[in-house]
């Protein structure tokens, strides 16, 4: 189908790539179905963009490229909710607050969106550790990340027009070393 | 909304397994203590008007403050 959006023009959408909330994200609850958007200028900042409202996108990331470190752990209660048997058959993304100075800009590590690669069922779940921030400032460490990938050619094709993506397409874990516990140690290469 | 009236220790109990105690009254401050089993999600209510507040500020970045950011990235 084609949906329209104010900041991409017109997209075409598979039926397998609309994400789905049962109560939408706080604050935009009237708005239930969402895609995700590559704008493929190789910040490995990726839009998700209302299916229903053209005006309304969240820039997002994947919060393990600046914290390798970052671990969501549901509660059983939420992983039902979700369908999910376990984390690792989710994405998870973090949405961004991006202000005019840029070097401000911070990641909502409180409240990640987590989607169910199979069902594409979703849900902006809110943490219970205390430490996680709403406002997490991140800019050196998404810099550092870039810096490095982009020095490695191999990994990157040149920039490229907005395309629709799906979560699981679009999912870096598998081929960045990460260190969750459920994971082990990770392999020498 | 339910109000009920509690002093000093005693309790509400929500459902079979949450209880409420007031613990402490300090002036215009009350501290409450909180029972529930493991799954029960509690926070303050402030969290999730930050949230919101995130999302909604999130939601008006547009292409141009993004693009900024983009150039600024890639300079090594």
């Amino acid at each position: 189908m084609k949906i329209n959006t104010t900041r991409f023009g017109e997209l075409e959408v598979e039926k397998k790539d609309v994400i789905v909330f049962k109560e939408g994200l706080l604050g935009f609850e009237n708005l239930k179905k969402f895609f995700i958007v590559d704008p493929g200028d190789q910040t490995l900042i990726l839009w998700f963009q209302s299916a229903e409202d053209p005006a309304t996108a969240f820039p997002i990331i994947e919060p393990k490229i600046f914290q390798p470190n970052y671990v969501v752990k549901l509660l059983p209660a939420e992983l039902n909710s979700l369908d999910l048997e376990s984390i690792n058959d989710a994405s998870v993304y973090t949405i961004l607050t991006i202000p005019k100075v840029v070097t401000e800009m911070s990641a909502n590590l409180k409240a990640p969106i987590v989607i169910n690669n199979k069902t594409k069922v979703a849900r902006q779940i809110v943490l219970q550790d205390s430490k996680l921030e709403v406002r997490c400032k991140m800019y050196k460490e998404l810099k550092k990340y870039i810096v490095s990938y982009a020095s490695d050619d191999s990994n990157r094709t040149t920039a490229s027009a907005p395309s629709v993506t799906s979560p699981s397409d679009a999912q870096i874990s598998s081929t960045e070393p990460s260190v969750t516990e459920e994971q082990g140690p990770t392999k020498d290469l | 909304m339910l109000v009920l009236t509690r002093k000093l220790g005693e309790s509400i109990a929500i459902d079979d397994h949450i209880k409420i105690v007031v613990v402490q009254i300090k002036g215009k401050q009350v501290r409450l203590g909180i029972k529930a089993p493991k799954e029960t999600k509690i926070h303050r209510e402030e969290v999730y008007q930050a949230i919101q507040d995130q999302n909604t500020e999130a939601s008006q970045s547009d292409l141009s403050s993004l693009s900024d950011l983009t150039s600024d990235l890639k300079k090594k």
